[in-house]
């Protein structure tokens, strides 16, 4: 392997003129379904259908169906809610931090990473909402003044939760609009007349693609990019604050809130390296989203892979150095009590297979880094699965010691949330360019003087 | 690459740069000796504080150098020189343990045996806060760092002369292994030097905690550093603002990341407040520390985020001058909040050794001026071989 480390990176492969860029994510919007969209739509509907029966029944008999008991109050629903916030993360990551460092290589993923954020964070909203029990007083959760004086528990940071995942999602959803803009004017452009046209026209909010709407555009599009910075980190934080501002043991360690932003993008990370290996497949863009995009992707996944590793052996350390007995007991009880194969999950999953992307051949082999990005996906579920229940099953109190088995219908709860999110992407992919055109132009071999001129 | 290029090759610095670090070095010292014979275990926390300083910046800069090849950075190849300029002080860090490796007792309260048998917390620790342990520790790190720094700079010394590409590759590979193993070394080292003063006390993400501050402070010394050198003509002339807008962009996100892991770190305790964790905090609240509790955060935070937080601010070489003299000040008073709050007197000792304590820290950046001109008199301010250099100059915003 010979990398000339002089020349600009390639970023759009297969010499792709600007015009066969445009018509290669536009081709999507402009055919008609086919048999392979329908099979993974009704597949993943019926994944949902399943979720909103089980749903269904558990608000009609109340969450008693579940599997959380006394001790383990939290179990399931914050498990899941947890996974999904974080992996939103890595949209954000991408579209925006990624942005901000300059990393032209984003241009390609960033429009469906942020995709899948606003999905995430609209299944993850799913959980919190149902596990109060009774979601329609879920109005509640906001501070307004009301007649019976009902106020929110503002020391509380499960209403920090609120606060910060509804900002979080507002302004994801008004960044990934705004970078959709010039899109939509493109396709407004390309469609000829009818219904398509007006949403096209309505959407492009009148966009010239001119100097002056650039202008603008740029300067919000930094603007934006700047305020999700620290949005992104801020929602994992206060998640991780939902455990560590307690005094559980395996909860309150101080370095809860960087190793949950972390792994968050890590699992995050996971997820669109799943869900890019078929989109670039499927729709023919592999000159767009190239190996060297999801090596990238690998990369960060070892990296972030290994920070979480870090958590995990520091938490450890510390539980011993503290000399607290109730913080050793806690983690020795991880590793070897009855959750231990949990455990062991956790610890294979994050941080032992990420670690074949050490080389080189490994992470840009398309099988390999499937089945490794499909274990750190089961592994990061499973670490909150560890954290939420390890710590809760065995407190203080051994009379009260118990064990917590989950349902089936928490089980199609779960599964109904995969549903939601693969419905809500398969939509997403015949529904708008699933790459940003105009980001992609501006990455494209013709908009990079220095490829052919020398100084 | 052209002729009119080699011009800034190999251009001594200033003779004054020289007098400064001696001048630096010398009344500090002078100052720090004068305080050992006033309050040796008050001086002997002081000594530590600039060690630690010098120990940040070390393995604070060689981290930079490392993260530029893993990252495959460009803007930054022309100040990569600096960076590795200063990581070489990792190779004096062994040399500088040794002060304190002789005076154990006076300043890590466990390291005095009967304080440990008269404590239970202490007693459970002595497996690993053990002298024998500890010098082993800080002799693996300062080995590994040093082992480090010497080859991944004398493979960018070699390629000044070869251009040959596989280096940087042989560089890649070698940040890659290092970057893990320094997370793990930086962690270590900052709980042997820093937390275990307070020896009862612990927080899981202290490691990162000096982490974010020490790539701070390196960053701060190279920002000044450049700004310094291309003021006065000796970096490239095609290096333009834009490349000092990353420096200064990166010094604000540093400012960042250490306020959040430092309201991270505080938040949590505060919330949960436990008296086993609490007191540390309660510590830097009591008397006088309030004061420099409220400071820390003015001078760490708020100051230097105010300074660099509009786009201009971040490429204007005035600017970015005051600002990182600025943050490494407030790097040395953090590191001083994090020591003393632990040093108990018994008598007061008057205003003159207050001003006794700026010396060690003072000798350090002393230190640090005298090793980097030392070292621009052998090397290139600027690595020549690099096959980045010239994708790097041509880098605009």
């Amino acid at each position: 392997m010979n990398i000339d480390y002089s020349k600009e990176d390639i970023i759009v492969s297969g010499r792709l003129s600007i015009a066969q860029i445009e018509d290669l994510i536009a081709k999507p919007l402009e055919t008609k379904v086919d048999k392979k969209f329908l099979i993974a739509l009704s597949v993943s509907v019926t994944a949902l259908m399943i979720g909103a029966i089980s749903l269904g029944f558990s608000l009609l008999y109340g969450t008693g169906l579940w599997g959380n008991n006394q001790p383990v109050g939290w179990a399931f629903p914050i498990v899941n809610f947890v996974f999904w916030v974080g992996i939103g993360h890595a949209g954000t990551l991408i579209s925006a931090i990624l942005y901000l460092l300059r990393q032209k290589w984003r241009n390609g993923i960033a429009r469906f990473a942020e995709a899948m954020t606003i999905f995430a964070v609209m299944t993850a909203g799913i959980f919190p909402i149902i596990h109060t029990g009774r979601p329609w007083l879920a109005g509640y959760l906001f501070p307004y003044p009301n007649q019976h004086s009902l106020w929110v528990n503002f020391t509380s940071p499960l209403i920090w939760d609120v606060f910060a995942v509804s900002t979080y999602f507002t302004v994801s959803f008004v960044f990934w609009y705004v970078g959709l803009i010039p899109d939509f004017a493109t396709m407004r452009d390309r469609t000829k007349e009818g219904i398509r046209k007006t949403i096209y026209k309505v959407f492009s909010l009148g966009w010239r693609h001119s100097h002056r709407n650039w202008q603008h555009y740029e300067k919000a599009y930094m603007l934006l990019a700047g305020f999700a910075t620290p949005l992104v980190l801020s929602v994992h934080t206060i998640v991780s604050f939902d455990f560590a501002v307690s005094i559980m043991p395996g909860w309150h360690t101080t370095i809860f809130p960087p190793y949950f932003v972390a792994g968050a993008i890590f699992s995050g990370f996971a997820m669109v390296v799943t869900v890019l290996i078929f989109v670039r497949k499927i729709f023919d863009l592999e000159h767009l989203i190239t190996i060297d995009h999801l090596e990238k992707m690998n990369k960060i996944i070892l990296a972030t892979g290994m920070m979480v590793g870090y958590a995990y052996a520091m938490e450890f350390f510390i539980a011993w150095y503290s000399g607290n007995q109730t913080e050793s007991f806690v983690f020795v009880n991880r590793a070897f009590g009855p959750y231990a194969w949990a455990y062991w999950i956790m610890v294979s999953c994050n941080v032992i297979f990420p670690q074949f992307f050490w080389i080189r051949k490994l992470r840009r082999s398309i099988p390999v880094m499937f089945i490794i990005v499909i274990f750190v996906n089961v592994g990061m579920w499973f670490e909150r699965f560890v954290i939420t229940i390890t710590s809760l099953h065995r407190d203080f109190l051994p009379s009260s010691w118990g064990y917590y088995r989950p349902t089936l219908y928490d089980f199609g709860i779960l599964l109904g949330s995969f549903g939601l999110f693969f419905t809500l992407v398969i939509l997403f992919t015949k529904a708008l360019p699933v790459v940003s055109i105009a980001e992609i132009k501006a990455v494209a071999d013709d908009a990079q003087p220095s490829h052919h001129g020398d100084h | 690459m052209s002729h009119s290029d080699k011009m800034w090759v190999k251009k001594d610095l200033p003779v004054r740069v020289q007098n400064l670090g001696f001048l630096l070095l010398g009344v500090g010292l002078a100052a720090g000796i004068t305080g050992l014979f006033i309050d040796a275990h008050r001086f002997m926390m002081n000594y530590l504080i600039a060690f630690m300083l010098l120990v940040s910046i070390g393995a604070g800069s060689l981290f930079m150098v490392a993260l530029e090849y893993i990252a495959g950075a460009d803007w930054s190849v022309p100040v990569r020189r600096i960076n590795e300029f200063y990581a070489a002080s990792v190779l004096f860090i062994i040399i500088l343990a040794i002060p304190v490796l002789m005076n154990m007792e006076s300043v890590f309260h466990w390291a005095q045996p009967q304080a440990v048998s008269e404590d239970k917390i202490l007693k459970w620790k002595a497996p690993y806060l053990d002298t024998t342990f500890f010098i082993v520790r800080i002799l693996v790190a300062g080995g590994i760092w040093s082992l480090f720094y010497s080859l991944l700079s004398r493979n960018s010394k070699t390629q000044d002369l070869t251009k040959d590409q596989n280096l940087t590759r042989k560089n890649i590979i070698l940040s890659a292994i290092f970057v893990p193993i320094f997370a793990i070394t930086v962690s270590v080292v900052s709980i042997d030097w820093l937390m275990s003063v307070e020896p009862h006390w612990f927080s899981t993400i202290y490691g990162v905690y000096f982490f974010s501050g020490s790539v701070l402070a390196s960053l701060a010394i190279v920002t000044y550093t450049t700004v310094w050198l291309k003021e006065h003509g000796y970096l490239h002339p095609r290096m333009t603002n834009d490349h000092l807008f990353s420096l200064g962009a990166l010094l604000f996100a540093f400012i960042n990341f250490w306020a959040y892991i430092a309201f991270s770190q505080y938040l949590l305790i505060w919330y949960a407040n436990l008296p086993e964790e609490n007191f540390w905090f309660i510590q830097r609240w009591e008397g006088g520390w309030m004061i420099m509790s409220i400071l820390l955060i003015v001078i760490h935070f708020l100051v230097p985020y105010s300074v660099l937080l509009s786009q201009p601010a971040k490429m204007d070489p005035k600017r970015l001058k005051f600002a990182s003299l600025w943050i490494l000040f407030a790097h040395v008073f953090d590191l001083y909040w994090l020591v003393m709050p632990s040093y108990h007197s018994e008598h007061s000792t008057g205003f003159f050794t207050y001003i006794l304590e700026f010396g060690f820290p003072i000798a350090a950046i002393g230190l640090l001026i005298l090793l980097f001109y030392f070292k621009t008199k052998k090397n290139n301010l600027i690595p020549i071989g690099d096959p980045k250099l010239d994708k790097s100059l041509n880098f605009r915003l």
